[in-house]
């Protein structure tokens, strides 16, 4: 495999998408290849340390509460009519707390 | 299952889904809920990404709920919910980038990424990571934000970034080797600096 063809795949193969074997083909040519692996290792060094260093972000637990309250007060009259019939204690969005 | 918009192929739903937003269009309470509890975590994060301030996202986040809610009827299927809810929330967000603001606000940089220390990474590190991220142009940093940290499947992030999923990949596989060269650079600039 030649170096170039090993670039073209090393994101494919940080993922761990590729096929059993061009992964143990790739895996070879890094044994033999030191540019290559650096190439390899600088690239997974700094996907690593991107998420290591910058947490996903989600919605607190008081925006989660004011959401499901507002959704619940605006959607109530404009669902299908059933919903104007039934009773709204019946059904919470998650995280708003009971009556 | 193809996403006109991007081109984008997703798999097909499961029967689950299917039944769920089935019952969704009809009405259902239970699933609305469920479809929200299932989903807000995303459409919060791409709002997020896309403003960069935590305020406007989790307006966005809840006009995005109500917008689909409202359109239900009009789900057609051609894509995953999600997708559909992606769309819903990109244009949301664009609509409020073109509105003008009483008060220009730095970005939530602090905020936006707000760098964690951990085993792997000391506070220095992070915030290695957190100013070379800053440097790269803001769609090297949005594939990033989405696919590598995020952790969101290409063909999601496709959906937000308005590209195929293969342009989309090519964009993240770029923004690494930004990345990683920005990060170089800040180092060597460091190492040099020790040096004199």
């Amino acid at each position: 495999m030649r170096c170039n063809t090993v670039h073209a795949l090393l994101d494919l193969h940080l993922e761990q998408q590729l096929p059993e074997e061009l992964a143990q083909q790739i895996e070879r040519h890094l044994m033999r290849c030191a540019a290559c692996a650096f190439e390899a290792r600088t690239l997974e060094q700094t996907r690593n340390l991107l998420r290591a260093a910058i947490p996903p972000v989600a919605p607190s637990p008081s925006f989660r509460e004011r959401a499901a309250a507002r959704l619940q007060d605006a959607l109530v009259p404009h669902l299908h009519p059933r919903l104007e019939q039934a009773d709204t204690r019946q059904w919470r969005l998650p995280l708003l707390p009971e009556d | 299952m193809i996403d006109h918009l991007t081109g984008t192929q997703f798999p097909p739903q499961d029967t689950h889904e299917q039944r769920l937003i089935a019952r969704f269009q009809q009405g259902d309470p239970e699933a609305l809920a469920t479809l929200y509890d299932r989903y807000v975590d995303r459409v919060f994060a791409c709002a997020y990404h896309l403003l960069n301030n935590r305020e406007d996202a989790e307006e966005v986040t809840i006009e995005a709920f109500l917008r689909a809610f409202e359109r239900a009827a009009t789900f057609r299927g051609e894509c995953p919910l999600l997708g559909w809810l992606l769309v819903i929330t990109r244009n949301l967000c664009r609509d409020r980038q073109r509105q003008p603001r009483l008060l220009t606000l730095e970005p939530e940089v602090a905020d936006r990424h707000a760098v964690r220390a951990s085993a792997l990474c000391s506070t220095e590190t992070a915030l290695a990571v957190q100013r070379a991220l800053e440097a790269l142009p803001e769609e090297y940093r949005l594939v990033l934000m989405l696919c590598d940290v995020q952790e969101w499947d290409a063909r999601e992030a496709a959906t937000i970034l308005h590209r195929s999923v293969q342009a989309t990949k090519s964009l993240l596989y770029r923004a690494r080797r930004a990345l990683r060269q920005q990060l170089q650079d800040t180092w060597n600039r460091e190492d040099a600096t020790d040096a004199m």
